[in-house]
């Protein structure tokens, strides 16, 4: 695997500049939430990050979900569009090397954009309500939680991304399985383990088995990823 | 010594055959020419060299090594450009050379040296989209001939150049295997391109290797047969024709 080298590929793509813009986007859907609702918010009973995230976290998810998306697409975009990958393809380096490193990049960006987010989160509970000793542990908890949820829809993606050469198409399907997330509101059975809706769980809704599930879905989609690189090279 | 052998390889779509029991002798520090019309097999034949396109039959070896056990192997000796050149548009020239630098391990003055051979060196910090035809196939040139690899593999090297330098890259690939010591397998569908350049010969139609060895052997052979040998471009159209013919006609 070779972060460096993908890293450097990303270079003037619009990436970094599409997660910072991004994530700051995100960490501003609930300060805009509370300057325009703060007197009813605050009127809630309940813990102030439990009122913030039920209040923004749909929204602040399916942004980061879109951006999870647009990244994978970038990412792939940049390989296909001069095949840049077909000379990759001629170099002695195994091409699993190349997806690691794209999900490493692809991983550690959304985090980025997770931890802006939890800042805007932090920055309205202090400013807005009474915080309690634990607000900071419980804000801290549910940016880790998201980020293990977050895992699965990172892989599926580029694993999406990687399969067509037209950026569109990914971009189509993976704009579909976000809308297809969203249903998940009104249906917390099988549909809240369809990878694109993990991430718009909150840690209020933590569960064990959802962990577990993020987990067995990186590592089967990283498995069905692996064997579908290995048909595409003995039917090329 | 032979660097690439093949033996029987073969390569279909289909119904439709690509490339059919290719039996290749390319010797070890010449430039060998690759001919043949558009959709003879040519870059289908490298492309099986570079573990793009699996053979659908045969074998071959590169420099004693067996493709698919060794394909990493034979990739590390391997230089190529194969189609049109290959790049990322958001790169600058050098930047795309880096990532090839990093990948093949070689120290970082390679980037300088290879663009210096192409003649890229004044245009190394432009973004390789803004190059124009010329200067993206001289860039794919670079990324082949960098950290200089003992196989060198070109398809069509001089397409979309201008005479300048059709001629600057011509006689820059008929010198490497005396400033390298590398083995030089370079295609065109042009006789009178290759015959500037090249030891050996290969001549290719319909995925049928017509004939293979010297510019010398296929005069001679051509003239037997009564085929214009003072015009080299003739004689290559009248072999393929007769090839054609025999294939009922077909183009």
């Amino acid at each position: 695997m070779n972060f460096g080298i993908e890293w450097a590929k990303m270079k003037r793509s619009g990436f970094v500049p599409a997660f910072l813009a991004g994530g700051a986007l995100g960490a501003f859907v609930p300060v805009i939430q509370m300057a325009v609702r703060s007197e009813n918010d605050t009127g809630f009973l309940g813990k102030p990050l439990e009122i913030l995230l039920e209040a923004n976290w749909s929204m602040i998810a399916m942004l980061n979900v879109m951006l999870i998306v647009a990244g994978a697409c970038m990412m792939y975009h940049i390989e296909y569009e001069e095949r840049g990958i077909q000379k990759i393809r001629t170099l002695p380096t195994k091409e699993w090397h190349l997806t690691a490193g794209k999900f490493l990049i692809l991983m550690i960006a959304s985090f980025g954009a997770l931890v802006l987010e939890t800042v805007g989160l932090g920055g309205c509970g202090i400013y807005w309500f009474e915080i309690s000793e634990d607000f900071f542990t419980e804000l801290l908890k549910n940016m880790g939680y998201v980020m293990v949820l977050t895992l699965p829809t990172v892989i599926i993606m580029l694993m999406i991304a990687s399969w067509f050469q037209n950026m569109w198409i990914s971009l189509g399907i993976g704009v579909l399985c976000v809308f297809t997330a969203t249903m998940r509101q009104t249906d917390n059975g099988l549909l809240s383990l369809f990878p694109f809706a993990m991430p718009f769980q909150t840690v209020y809704e933590a569960n064990v088995n959802d962990l577990i599930a993020a987990a067995a879905e990186v590592i089967a989609f990283a498995m069905i990823g692996w064997g579908i690189e290995k048909i595409r090279k003995k039917t090329v | 010594m032979n660097m690439i052998e093949t033996r029987n390889l073969t390569k279909s779509y289909g119904d439709f055959t690509a490339v059919s029991e290719l039996s290749l002798h390319i010797p070890k520090g010449s430039v060998y020419g690759f001919l043949g019309p558009n959709g003879a097999g040519k870059s289908t034949t490298m492309k099986m060299f570079l573990g793009l396109t699996r053979p659908t039959s045969g074998t071959f070896k590169i420099d004693g090594k067996q493709y698919p056990k060794d394909r990493v192997a034979i990739l590390k000796e391997i230089g190529s450009l194969i189609e049109a050149p290959a790049f990322y548009g958001n790169l600058t020239g050098e930047e795309n050379l880096e990532i090839i630098r990093k990948i093949l391990g070689l120290p970082k003055s390679a980037v300088d040296d290879a663009l210096e051979m192409v003649g890229l060196m004044q245009f190394k910090k432009r973004l390789a989209k803004k190059y124009s035809l010329g200067m993206k196939q001289r860039l794919g040139l670079a990324g082949a001939l960098l950290g200089q690899p003992p196989i060198l593999i070109l398809d069509e090297p001089t397409n979309g150049l201008d005479p300048v330098g059709i001629h600057e890259i011509r006689t820059l690939i008929r010198s490497l295997p005396q400033k390298f010591q590398c083995t030089v397998l370079v295609s065109s569908h042009l006789l009178s391109e290759i015959e500037l350049m090249a030891d050996e010969i290969g001549i290719l139609n319909h995925g049928h290797l017509l004939f293979e060895g010297s510019l010398d052997q296929l005069k001679d052979g051509a003239a037997r047969r009564g085929y214009p040998t003072e015009n080299l471009e003739e004689m290559f159209l009248a072999l393929i024709d007769e090839d054609n013919q025999r294939r009922g006609g077909q183009r």
